[in-house]
């Protein structure tokens, strides 16, 4: 099973340079055996079957696992010692950049080299777009933003890199030239969703995003504001059209009709860390000889960033310009979406181009990692709401929100997407206009980061709907059910749900409980000294982003043994683990062998891809479908609770095609059931229990046994495929064995008996429409929170005593996996809603000197590890696909929080964190 | 320089020559290549970086490596998440995080590793009433941060290694 | 200079009469310590011996000190006084819980480059000696009562702010912390000059 070779899978990307990437693999066999530095074959596992990760053993014994275990000794092929770089950052962007005075380092701390600006424009370097910005600002211009790197000094020992990095934190080398004040830029994005349905039940909408496509005003104040009014000459018809339509429910709403309850609020969220355990790190070397970059990197995103890397390098001087590329991509000691498309790699390629021929490490300390991680968006939204007196119907809704993007545009305007078309939750409301704007500021770039959008809208809504339950006199969980958006209903972007809708048990759960039924009984029996409150809070999660791709790769051995390769990366979310699990339902046995992050692995589809699939037009997807080896992409980042739906889809259906033309012919052979018989077909009815295929009437059959004549048969023992899904998964079929097997994936290729993996091609394709571009999301999981908090009147504190998450995520893959998310997921809410804060600009993390002293994340202590309970509702069917469920579970769990502290104290906190000072002030 | 030698994990390392400002962490994860003992904040708050220290008089305790100076460690004897294991076989504690899916990403468990082998240890050696078995697991965790998990599982499992003991552990 | 100590001189017995938080605002300004014979202008012996105690509790209340003397078990930390990350506690002999000593991290001296302070006998005054948040009026009464100041005489009192190295500490903090106001000599002579005018307390 292991493999014989290192495998390389190499494309020639725009840049003319050609990528590869390889397993990593060490070179340390004296310390560690290598099926301990990944999950491999040989790895113990404590007890056959699904209990245990699969990266388990590795992860309590030490093994070399993260980007940042690894040095240039730890390296097969490489010089053995490692030098080390440097990223300074400016902590100040109101003034001119005037240069470095590196004067406070003495003879032992200078660097090797120092790389600037300058350095990099002679180079040639270009900046990747989705990075556009300064990788280092020039001398004579003021940063973009605070902590802007500025140099990279390279240093060819860690005692000088160790001595200058301890001395520059304490004497910043950056000269400040005259002041200019913030620099001003555009807005990262403005958007407007805007939706009236039609006035019966079941009639088609007047106006939705779906219909008309997304707006965007043409028009901006002086100061980059938009004009979100529709002016007479506003660009294009459609603008004016749709924010008519709002303008018209803005003013239905400040009509505010006696029968109806006007709710208008302000909610303000801060910034936070995504705190990822594992700093920032890579290495690099360039071999100038074989003119080779190679990296080990720990992202989300493997394919993005070798792509970046590729642009980067592609037009640099010849000296400066790698001929291939070769990344490594390791486990990650966290990611949240913080290491979804962060610019962290580029500064590890340019250390080690130039400081070529030497291993070079890069590595964020904590305060580094605080000054230029991505960070969460802090939001201000405006809510407004209008509900029927008499009904508790929410008859409209109006949102503005505007987010700090921080220096670089990043994610700022997805995330400024998903906040506007998750306003409305969980909630049916005929009228709606949000508009949603994104900003440029001096603050640290914000980014990716756990459940991004909802998190934030979802405070303000589910804390706006307590308020309103009030004020009518409804029972909260009551008026949510009123407003439900039920199965088939349409989302404010004008389209349907397309998964199971399980919020109204979700809210029947809640009611039930003893934390809810209870409450006025804890209130009652409070101490003297506490006040206690209770607090609901429902939210629908989106998973996916509309064009999320995977890759899996099933071997099945003669001996019965399993390999998988999956593109996933393994960021503590357990995709391994779930990915075996999906694969064994399948082929009767958890995988002895699974390797994620492998981008490599999938040559043989040779598949090829253009165009964006946000943006592409139904023509150009029609006409590049034509070659049977497109795709609309070809791997995603494991990001967006992505890795359960998307992750695990191709190599489960790679895993089901063996079974159907590998297992199962085999299977038949060995029970003597001919052509002619009619439990020939009958392999859908076949399932696989303690290692046996079992059908019921016939003998059981040992996996090894039907994996052994597979291999004799000549069978198909091994299958590789591509999904892609856009709101809907791509559709293909496939000639194999005299069928045209039709799956949810786009490419596939296979193998028989021991031969090579050989494409095939599809005899039809159905990708999902380009329109489908214009829907918010149509995939969706949902979870409930109650939570009883104390307050300590003395000192103001928040202690979440107890709490009840209720949760649906479809077919649970791996259900401890999934409760530890949940845990997880609660840690960090109640760290939102109280303890985390990142201030903006100067006090901000920009500033260097922000670690976890001052920045709290909530500890065992903040929670109740023992009274925290977790119910996951069982799948709608047995065959109910996974759904992502790793964000939502952390939503409502900020506004319950808010929601309890109301029902304690009387009073609605509209900003986040809520410290103990917050509230002492209120008692 | 100074030089320090120490055992780890049972074997002797040094004499070797360190600099007086050099951090036991990185001597660890620089100079000896051991990187299973983890950075994560360089301010003792996260404890991913603690190791093991067992003393003279027979007991242990943990101590952050972050932002101690290696020659602090000179003469000590300390054991890393590299050496629970004997000859392939895990601990009670290792089977229990790993039953029990104590951790998500990992990095972290390091040192809820050690700091829950040393509780275990202290416990065999002063048991204490089950009553105060979830307090005392609790106190001595408190300061390791982990930020996939929520800790549930963590305690649980620590919890279960002296429960399934319980005499050895529990007066 | 003669016009610096008058204005001195006149700022300390200003502050005497003012209500205890402002003249800690007031006497906090620049960091310094007035020696004794700042105040020898002052006639009245009990008038004086309060106005040396004022002066020496911009000492005591200083994050330096009160850090460690807080009215919680768990101490606090840096100029802001933020609660001690991670959270440590007291512990049954002020040197920290069982599964957390102060001497795990904090050695026999400051560890420059992380920025951690040291000292060979780092841990936490008692309880009954908590500072944090009270006036220097009733820190003065406290300080003198033996059942909360650790039953030391006043000479006592003399060897532990004036000669004792933790204490010592509070005016050579390292690192980024700002030191405790004037220096540890100083700070023993306004406390020998409170103990000979009678150690009253201000008011």
């Amino acid at each position: 099973m292991r493999l014989s070779r290192r495998e390389f899978v190499t494309w020639v990307a725009a840049s003319g340079i050609t990528l590869a990437t390889s397993r990593l693999r060490a070179a340390q066999a004296a310390r560690f055996d290598e099926t301990q530095i990944l999950p491999g074959a040989a790895a113990p596992r404590p007890v056959h079957g699904a209990t245990g990760r699969i990266d388990a053993v590795a992860k309590v014994t030490g093994a070399k696992l993260y980007a940042s275990d690894f040095r240039a000794a730890d390296m097969d092929g490489w010089p053995p010692t490692t030098a080390h770089a440097l990223l300074l950052r400016g902590t100040d962007a109101a003034h001119v950049f005037a240069g470095l005075d590196l004067s406070a380092l003495d003879a032992s701390a200078q660097p090797t080299k120092i790389v600037t600006a300058e350095d990099l424009a002679r180079a040639g370097t270009r900046v990747p777009p989705f990075y556009a910005g300064d990788l280092l600002c020039p001398v004579g211009n003021t940063p973009l933003y605070l902590g802007q790197p500025v140099a990279l000094l390279l240093f060819e020992t860690f005692d000088a890199y160790d001595r200058a990095r301890v001395r520059l934190r304490q004497t910043s080398p950056v000269k400040l030239g005259v002041e200019t004040g913030p620099l001003a830029q555009p807005n990262y994005a403005a958007l407007r969703f805007t939706r009236v349905a039609g006035d019966a039940p079941g009639a088609p909408d007047v106006y939705s995003p779906l219909m008309e496509g997304w707006i965007s005003p043409g028009f901006f104040e002086a100061g980059g504001r938009p004009i979100w009014q529709p002016l007479p000459t506003s660009e294009g018809g459609q603008y004016k059209k749709g924010a008519t339509y709002g303008d018209e429910i803005r003013a239905f709403i400040a009509a505010n009709d006696p029968g109806t309850l006007v709710l208008d609020r302000s909610f303000r969220t801060q910034s936070v860390d995504p705190m990822f355990l594992e700093p920032e790190c890579g290495l690099g070397w360039y071999d100038p000889k074989a003119k080779a970059l190679q990296l080990v990197l720990g992202v989300q995103s493997p394919l993005e960033a070798s792509e970046a890397l590729g642009h980067l390098l592609g037009e640099a001087t010849p000296t400066l310009r790698p001929e291939r590329i070769e990344t490594h991509f390791a486990h990650l000691g966290g990611g949240f979406g913080g290491r979804d498309h962060t610019p962290f790699p580029l500064y590890v390629a340019l250390a080690a181009m130039f400081l070529p021929g030497r291993p070079i490490r890069l590595a964020h300390d904590r305060f580094q990692q605080f000054q230029g991680g991505i960070k969460r968006h802090a939001f201000e939204m405006r809510s407004q709401v209008a509900i029927d007196r008499a009904s508790g119907r929410m008859r409209a809704f109006a949102a503005d929100h505007i987010l700090d993007g921080g220096g670089l545009a990043n994610y700022s305007a997805s995330v400024a997407a998903v906040s506007a078309t998750s306003a409305i939750g969980i909630y049916d409301i005929p009228k709606v206009d949000v508009t949603t704007l994104a900003e440029h500021s001096r603050g640290v770039t914000a980014g990716s980061m756990r459940g991004y959008g909802v998190l934030q809208t979802t405070a303000a809504l589910e804390t706006l709907v307590d308020e309103a339950a009030e004020a009518i006199g409804l029972d909260p969980i009551t008026l949510r059910r009123r407003n439900l958006l039920k199965a088939g209903g349409l989302t404010m972007t004008g389209n349907p749900w397309t998964v199971s809708v399980r919020t109204p048990e979700i809210l029947d759960k809640l009611e039930g409980h003893a934390l809810w039924r209870e409450r006025a009984l804890a209130q009652k029996t409070a101490s003297a000294d506490t006040l206690v409150g209770t607090g609901v809070a429902v939210c629908a999660k989106d998973y996916g982003t509309g064009a999320d791709c995977a890759l899996g790769r099933v071997e099945v051995d003669p001996k019965g043994r399993i390999r998988i390769f999956c593109d996933a990366v393994e960021m503590g979310n357990g995709i391994g683990t779930a990915v075996a699990n999906r694969v064994a339902q399948f082929l009767g046995r958890m995988a002895d062998e699974v390797s994620v992050a492998r981008i490599d692995a999938f040559d043989a589809l040779g598949l090829v891809t253009s165009g964006d699939p946000y943006v592409i037009t139904q023509e150009e997807q029609d006409t590049a479908s034509r070659n049977p080896r497109w795709v609309p992409a070809v791997s995603s980042a494991t990001s967006a609770s992505i890795g359960a739906h998307v992750g695990t889809q191709a190599a489960a259906e790679a895993a089901r095609i063996i079974l159907r033309f590998g297992m199962w012919p085999a299977a038949l052979a060995l029970w003597g059931i001919g052509q002619e018989d009619p439990r020939h077909f009958l392999w859908d009815e076949a399932f696989w229990q303690d290692g046996m295929l079992i059908l019921s009437g016939l003998p059981p059959l040992a996996q090894e046994e039907v994996a052994a004549k597979a291999h004799a048969m000549g069978a198909l023992t091994g299958a590789m495929a591509h999904a892609f899904s856009r709101w809907a998964w791509a559709q293909a079929a496939f000639p194999l064995d005299g069928l045209d097997w039709a799956a949810d994936i786009d490419a596939l290729a296979v193998r028989r008996g021991e031969g090579p993996f050989k494409v095939l091609d599809r005899s039809f394709i159905a990708f999902p429409p380009a329109s489908y571009n214009r829907i918010g999301t149509s995939f969706t999981s949902s979870c409930g929170t109650l939570v009883r908090v104390e307050i300590d009147k003395a000192s103001g504190a928040v202690r979440v005593m107890q709490a009840y998450s209720v949760l649906e995520c479809g077919q649970a893959l791996s259900p401890q996996v999934v409760l530890g998310q949940a845990q997880g997921g609660f840690a960090m809410g109640v760290g939102y809603a109280l303890l985390e804060n990142l201030p903006p600009f100067e006090d901000g993390p920009g500033n260097g000197r922000w670690n976890l002293g001052d920045y709290v994340v909530a500890r065992a202590s903040d929670l109740p590890i023992h009274a925290l309970e977790v119910e996951v509702l069982p799948p709608v069917a047995p065959n109910e696909p996974p759904k992502g469920m790793a964000e939502v579970v952390m939503i409502p769990v900020v506004p319950a929080i808010l929601n309890a502290i109301h029902d304690a104290t009387g009073h609605r906190f509209q900003a986040l964190p809520v410290t103990p000072d917050d509230v002492r002030r209120v008692l | 320089m100074p030089a320090i030698s120490l055992t780890i994990n049972g074997r002797a390392h040094g004499p070797i020559e360190v600099r007086e400002d050099l951090t036991m962490n990185d001597f660890l994860r620089e100079v000896l290549g051991m990187t299973g003992t983890k950075f994560g904040c360089g301010a003792a708050q996260c404890l991913s970086c603690a190791v093991i220290v067992d003393h003279a008089d027979g007991t242990s305790s943990t101590m952050p490596t972050c932002i101690v100076a290696a020659t602090e460690f000179d003469k000590l004897n300390i054991r890393t998440v590299e050496g629970h294991a004997k000859n392939g076989e895990l601990t009670p504690l290792q089977k229990s995080f790993i039953a029990h899916f104590a951790f998500q990403c990992g990095y972290c468990t390091p040192g809820f590793l050690n700091e829950g082998q040393v509780l275990l240890e202290r416990l065999e050696k002063s048991p204490i009433p089950r009553a105060e078995l979830e307090g005392t697991i609790a106190e001595a965790l408190d300061g390791h941060l982990c930020r996939c998990s929520g800790y549930v599982k963590y305690h649980q499992a620590v919890r279960d290694v002296v429960l399934a003991d319980a005499h050895r552990f529990l007066t | 200079m003669s016009t610096d100590r008058r204005l001195l001189v006149i700022l300390a017995a200003a502050a005497s009469t003012l209500a205890p938080a402002a003249s800690f605002a007031l006497s906090a300004l620049d960091g310094t310590l007035a020696a004794p014979e700042t105040f020898a202008s002052i006639a009245d012996p009990a008038e004086r011996s309060a106005a040396y105690f004022t002066e020496l509790s911009k000492v005591l209340t200083n994050p330096r000190c009160t850090n460690c003397h807080p009215a919680s078990d768990r101490p606090r930390q840096g100029d802001a006084a933020r609660p001690h990350q991670p959270p440590v506690f007291r512990g049954p002999d002020g040197f920290g819980l069982a599964s957390m000593r102060c001497s795990s991290c904090h050695h026999s001296a400051n560890f420059e480059p992380a920025g951690v302070p040291g000292n060979p006998a780092w841990h936490l005054a008692p309880a009954e000696m908590a500072w944090e948040g009270k006036t220097p009026r009733e820190i003065c009464a406290q300080i003198k009562d033996p059942a909360r100041n650790g039953g030391r005489s006043l000479d006592d009192l003399v060897h532990h702010i004036g000669d004792d190295t933790l204490v010592g500490w509070a005016w050579h903090p390292g690192g980024s912390r700002t030191p405790a106001p004037g220096t540890q000599q100083a700070a023993k002579a306004l406390l020998q000059a409170w103990i000979e005018t009678g150690a009253a307390c201000p008011n």
